[in-house]
């Protein structure tokens, strides 16, 4: 296995209050330094809650936004987009809101073109046939391509924002959020689509949701993050069934899940911490039942635990659940 | 809530700053040159060089530019030769009727525009919204200087309930009275423009608000729908809508000049024209540096009335 | 945009305007063709000629011109003065404000502090300094009136395109390896089009008067040349004495510009993607009610229940029917699940027991909701308000959006209290603290004058809880009031609200699409689809063992925790759009057990076991099984 995706080091820092001149007011820590690494024809699920970082992440990974810091490499050379049309080829993206990911004044056989004309130069006989075999890939009938975006369904518009993304044929996907914004019934048609493409194209994934549920159907790997860092990543079987980091264990048990009685799994009524203001050491501790001063002093690095799960944590649940 | 305003009025400073340049930059491209127009096309020579070196017009731009600003800050605006007097005099004379006569109908625009605008929201489609529309684009269609002149025609020839044109009587006494009589139709005529934008922009700032989750909160709890209208929705919607009378300001205050003329107001949009067409440079440019930082200064006023009622406005 | 001429015409206003000004332009255009008199020859013999006298129409002015031929010629020249002036004035002000708004950053903060700038100015004095400066003219003033305008554009261009370069679909096109200058071209442009078209028709009729107004003062068009404006102003001197040389140019100036708004607003009506769904209209104070059929009776005392209610959206010519018969019922400290896809109807269901649903275009076409034995459907404006919000309690789904951001959550809180109880306003307000306590908000005394952007979405949905609890309502309405919290939030708030529900007796009807939220909170649960009930029963009961095949394959959608990766069982297709209803069973179509028999006819919702009931002829489970 060769790695496709790996992040050194990768952070990024918001100004908050731009002056024309001089220093911003405050910076907002968006992405803390992280390294992670993609294998191909993985998946690679990112899991955390709003505010966590997750799409700011995203958005770097496919040169949308500046990193800070850190490096990105892609297939071991690093992100380059100066040349648009050869940085496409390479990597993608889905986008969350399907509808507003398609311009509403173009047909759907000019947004799939897009992609077709600007990266591999076919012409219009070649892309005519390109489209009718991504076009069958996903499911969708030919007859669309004449429409215009806003007379399909979250659920169609989803599945052309994925054609559109195969029209550019690149092999590392990145799904910020793909199914969030579609009903339950939807979801899975999508989801089951997505695995099935990618065993069909040799694809490699970064997964990214707020749902543990969904990530754990699709992923192989998963990393958690929590306020801009990753607290653990390993295995999804073992991430899932042990969770090492206490987050990880309040997350899987927040879910509302059927033949689970209700509890609210934190007493007191605690939430992200501020970003302009962020707690010392490790970010998580004011709601962490097992906070010890340690703690405070200075935020855990990632350790490895066993079964190849990392956590960046002092005190590591043990691993019965 | 002071920090704020202090702020605000140092960020003016560029602003005014630009106003000047923009202004002198503007001046400066006159083509021909203000000393000949000055002394007439009969002036000798020498007199013309002579007139050019008192007005400093043989150094460079830029530090023309410089000393005009510094004497500016010094309250010299200079001489206006058409008028024989100090530019300042004579503009603080002009500006005080200028002030009586844009700011009346700048108060009578914003009530009667926002009153409009919120009932023929609430009354959408309704007989109120139909006649208040009509009314709406009637007084943005019909030009300031032209309502005026039919005002006088009705009003002040054929009704004789007001005077035609001027301030003050020729005799008689200068009191409120008076100044009322000589305000009302000038004041009025100026503000049914500014009335119907100002409605028209109130009337659609409310639907918008009208359709927002928080209103449909308010009627949950079961707050009486006069105060959804009033409490609720307008306070919401002037959030829109105090911008928008900043920007109508500076139309009343261009309007003026229109009704200045019509009226016969002595304010300063009638000394601009004159001094336009006799080409009296100084004038211009001081009347218009000093109309321009007095309108600055009530954007900041308008921009602290916003952040008094919006609390999202960072102070 | 084929529909734009359509929409135009529909508009009797515009159309109106359009022909005025279609006339006006046409005799503009044919003006030199006219056998009129020159407009510019003197002739004072002839002067102050009243209108329909022998050989000029509209009379002559105080040089004894023609005023028919002066009005027709200067028509024309205002007219091509105030379009060249627009048309310059977009141009250049949608380039900038393209720009500005597609780069940001320091571009934009550069050319927007200029733009800022130029409004510092009362148009007017910005205008006169121009002309000032060039020199008295038409082609001057024509230039003043579109600098000063380029500013307008700019900054409104501007903040469209800020809007639409932050949308995912410009990202796309960057990915697809398009260029900047490309992506403004095919990707900003075709969407900023429509608003420069409104920005352009609803200002040229502004940018008439000015120039009208700029020759008015005699600083544009020279004699002898006239254009309306300074028809007008050569003839205010003669104003007293001879009226008619001032009407004649004033009204066409009039009929111009009223002309062109009217088909300016048109333009904007039909170009406002908002306006043609009908979005732009004010929601009235209750849901607007059209009951044909007769009123279904209350049955037995309850709480509340819902009798064959169907609610409508009504859009020019289509009919959603968002729900279409519902019977429901809450009883005392009861909760009440209330699931569903998107576009099932339950949130138009809940809505419309209090008559909140946005009317235009909701309407209640049938059925009753029955409030302790009082159908509240045609009930008077008044009796619905004092129910609301003080026995019958909503919360909503996105905190940020249902408090009003203006006022603090202690204002709010009062006002809630206050609109049924006299209290004052001290006792209200030790009221609003203790509510705060009650939903476990931390340091309420402090937080009582918080306004909602200041708080966390967890600490506002808290608030919106308190506040349906101000007036101890019997019967709260909780419309997904946490899917917009993160799931650690959602567990706190959901665990709040059981706990309140148990120590207050509530009744809770709790709208969710979320089977976990269900199985969780709610005693009962109805199961909602294509705007009908298809299955009703106890928790348990239906999750044990769904009876109704949607039910039960929505549930196998779902994915849970714990299972690992695998393929999930999807349902195929998609629901039914509700202005377009099958026959007879809705689900029909995406279902693998449906017969001929389920697409014949209406399928009724049936006793189905002991407790529930369901609306299939062929169920999952038996009945027996259902008991259980």
């Amino acid at each position: 296995m060769t790695t496709v995706l790996k992040l050194t080091n990768l952070s990024k820092i918001f100004p908050v209050g731009k002056r024309l001149f001089g220093p911003p007011k405050a910076l907002v820590r968006a992405v803390q330094p992280l390294s992670l690494s993609v294998e191909e024809g993985e998946t690679l699920g990112i899991v955390g809650e709003s505010g966590c970082g997750k799409s700011t992440l995203a958005r770097m990974l496919v040169g949308l936004l500046p990193p800070s810091s850190g490096t990105i490499e892609i297939n071991g050379e690093p992100l380059d987009n100066a040349d648009p049309t050869l940085f496409g080829r390479k990597i993608q993206y889905v986008f969350q809101d399907p509808i507003s990911s398609l311009n509403p004044r173009k047909t759907i056989r000019q947004i799939m073109e897009a992609p077709l004309r600007h990266l591999h130069n076919m012409s219009a006989a070649d892309r005519g046939r390109r489209i009718a075999e991504i076009f069958a890939a996903v499911n969708l009938r030919e007859e669309f391509l004449d429409r215009y975006p806003h007379e399909f369904s979250g659920g169609q518009a989803q599945r052309i924002g994925i054609a559109r993304t195969l029209a550019a044929d690149a092999r590392i996907l990145i799904l910020d959020e793909p199914v969030s914004a579609l009903d339950v019934s939807v979801q899975a048609q999508v989801l089951n689509l997505l695995a099935n493409l990618k065993d069909e194209f040799g694809l490699t994934y970064l997964f990214i949701s707020h749902d543990l549920a969904v990530v754990e159907t699709v992923s192989d790997r998963v990393a958690v993050l929590y306020f801009g860092s990753v607290v653990e990543v390993g295995p999804a079987d073992e991430v899932f069934s042990h969770p090492k980091h206490p987050y990880t264990k309040l997350l899987a048990d927040s879910a509302p899940v059927v033949g689970r009685p209700l509890k609210a799994p934190e007493g007191r009524a605690t939430e992200l911490p501020n970003p302009l203001n962020p707690p010392d050491g490790c970010a998580f501790r004011v709601r962490c039942a097992y906070a010890s001063d340690q703690c405070g002093r200075e935020a855990p690095r990632l350790e490895k635990q066993s079964d190849g799960v990392w956590t960046a944590c002092y005190h590591p649940l043990s691993g019965s659940k | 809530m002071a920090g704020y305003i202090l702020k605000r009025l140092i960020s003016a400073l560029p602003v005014l700053f630009g106003i000047s340049i923009i202004v002198f930059v503007i001046m400066a491209m006159i083509p021909g040159d203000p000393a000949t127009a000055i002394l007439g096309s009969y002036a000798t020579p020498e007199n013309v060089e002579k007139l050019k070196r008192d007005l400093g017009l043989d150094k460079p731009m830029m530090q023309r530019y410089f000393i005009w600003l510094g004497n500016m800050l010094q309250g010299d605006f200079g001489r206006s030769f058409s008028l024989n007097r100090s530019v300042l005099d004579e503009v603080l004379d002009r500006f005080g009727a200028t002030l009586i006569l844009a700011g009346t109908s700048f108060v009578l625009c914003s009530i009667l525009g926002i009153a409009a605008g919120v009932v023929s929201a609430a009354r959408q489609y309704g007989l109120a919204d139909r006649a208040i529309t009509f009314a709406v684009l009637l007084g943005i269609s019909i030009p300031s200087f032209f309502l005026g002149m039919m005002m006088i025609l009705i009003f002040a020839v054929k009704l004789r309930w007001f005077p035609v044109s001027g301030m003050w009587p020729i005799y008689g006494a200068r009191d409120l009275y008076a100044l009322i009589s000589h305000l009302t139709l000038p004041a009025l005529s100026l503000a049914v423009v500014a009335t119907g934008v100002i409605a028209r922009l109130s009337r659609s700032a409310m639907l918008e608000v009208l359709r927002q989750d928080f209103i449909r909160t308010a009627r949950a709890k079961g707050v009486h729908e006069r105060s959804v209208i009033w409490r609720h929705a307008l306070r919401a919607a002037m959030v829109s809508i105090i911008p928008v009378l900043g920007v109508q300001a500076g139309f009343v205050l261009s309007g003026a000049v229109y009704i200045e003329m019509v009226f016969q107001w002595p304010g300063v949009g009638r000394m601009l024209v004159d001094a336009i067409l006799k080409r009296d440079i100084l004038l211009v440019q001081g009347g218009v540096v000093f109309v321009a930082a007095c309108y600055v200064i009530f954007n900041i006023t308008v921009d602290v009335a916003q952040s008094l009622l919006d609390p999202r406005i960072k102070t | 945009m084929m529909a734009f001429p359509k929409l135009l015409a529909r508009n009797r206003l515009a159309l109106g305007g359009l022909i005025v000004m279609g006339l006006v332009v046409v005799l503009a255009l044919i003006t030199p063709l006219l056998p009129l008199a020159d407009p510019d020859v003197t002739n004072t013999a002839n002067r102050f000629k009243r209108p329909f006298s022998e050989g000029a129409l509209l009379g002559t002015d105080h040089l004894g011109r023609d005023l028919l031929s002066r009005l027709l010629w200067g028509t024309r020249l205002s007219l091509a003065v105030g379009f060249t002036a627009a048309i310059a004035a977009a141009t250049l002000g949608a380039a900038i404000g393209i720009i500005a708004g597609y780069y940001g950053g320091r571009i934009d903060n550069i050319i927007m502090r200029g733009v800022d700038m130029l409004m510092a100015f009362p148009y007017i004095l910005l205008a006169l300094a121009i002309v000032a400066a060039l020199g008295p003219g038409l082609m001057n003033a024509l230039i003043a009136v579109a600098a000063v305008n380029i500013p307008f554009f700019a900054r409104n261009i501007r903040g469209i395109t800020v809007g639409i370069a932050h949308k995912e679909f410009i990202d796309a096109a960057r990915l697809s390896g398009m260029t900047d200058a490309r992506i403004i071209l095919t990707e900003v442009l075709p969407n900023v089009v429509p608003v420069i078209v409104i920005a352009i028709s609803t200002t040229i009729g502004w940018m008439i008067l000015e120039t009208a107004g700029l020759s008015f003062l005699g600083l544009g068009s020279q004699p002898p040349q006239a254009d309306l404006g300074s028809m007008l102003g050569e003839a205010r001197s003669a104003l007293i004495t001879n009226p008619h040389t001032s009407v004649v140019p004033g009204a066409m100036i009039l009929i111009i510009v009223m002309a062109i708004n009217l088909l300016g607003d048109g333009v904007r009506d039909a170009l406002d993607p908002r306006l043609k769904s009908g979005a732009l209209s004010r929601p009235m104070p209750t849901t607007m009610v059209k009951r044909t059929m007769p009123v279904p009776e209350a049955k037995a005392e309850t709480l509340l229940a819902l009798r064959g209610l169907k609610t409508q959206f009504q859009v020019k010519d289509r009919v959603y029917k968002a729900v279409g018969g519902v019977d429901l019922q809450v009883n005392p400290g009861e909760c009440l699940g209330l699931i569903g896809e998107s576009g099932s109807g339950k949130s138009v269901a809940a809505l419309s027991i209090m008559g909140l649903v946005a009317s235009p275009p909701g309407v209640i076409t049938g059925g009753a909701v029955y409030y302790r034995g009082e159908d509240l459907i045609d009930a008077p404006y008044e009796k619905l308000r004092s129910l609301r919000g003080n026995r019958i309690a909503y919360i909503f789904q996105d905190p940020l959006a249902t408090l009003h951001p203006l006022y603090t959550v202690g204002d709010q809180l009062i006002e809630a209290v206050r609109a049924h109880h006299p209290f004052n306003k001290t006792e209200a307000r030790a009221h609003a603290i203790d509510l705060l306590k009650s939903v476990r908000i931390p340091n309420a005394e402090q937080r009582v004058d918080s306004y909602p952007h200041e708080m966390s979405g967890g600490m506002r949905q808290r608030v919106g809880i308190a506040m349906a609890l101000a007036n101890d309502p019997e019967i709260i309405i909780a419309d997904e009031p946490t899917t917009a919290l993160d799931v650690t939030v959602q567990a706190q708030i959901l665990s709040l609200l059981d706990d309140l529900r148990r120590e207050r007796g509530l009744a809770i009807i709790f709208i969710t699409h979320d089977f976990g939220v269900v199985a969780q909170v709610c005693d009962r649960v109805a199961v909602m689809y294509a705007g009908r009930i298809v299955e009703e029963g106890p928790t348990r009961t239906i999750l044990n063992a769904p009876a109704h095949p949607y039910t039960a394959r929505l549930m196998a959608c779902v994915p849970e925790l714990g299972q690992g990766r695998r393929e999930l069982a999807a349902i195929q297709g998609l629901p039914p759009v509700v202005d377009k209803m099958p026959k007879g069973c809705a689900f029909a179509e995406r279902c693998n057990k449906a017969s001929d028999a389920c697409r014949q006819a209406n399928i009724e919702l049936v006793r189905h076991g002991a407790n529930s009931l369901v609306r299939c002829i062929s169920p999952e489970t038996s009945a027996l099984e259902a008991s259980e």
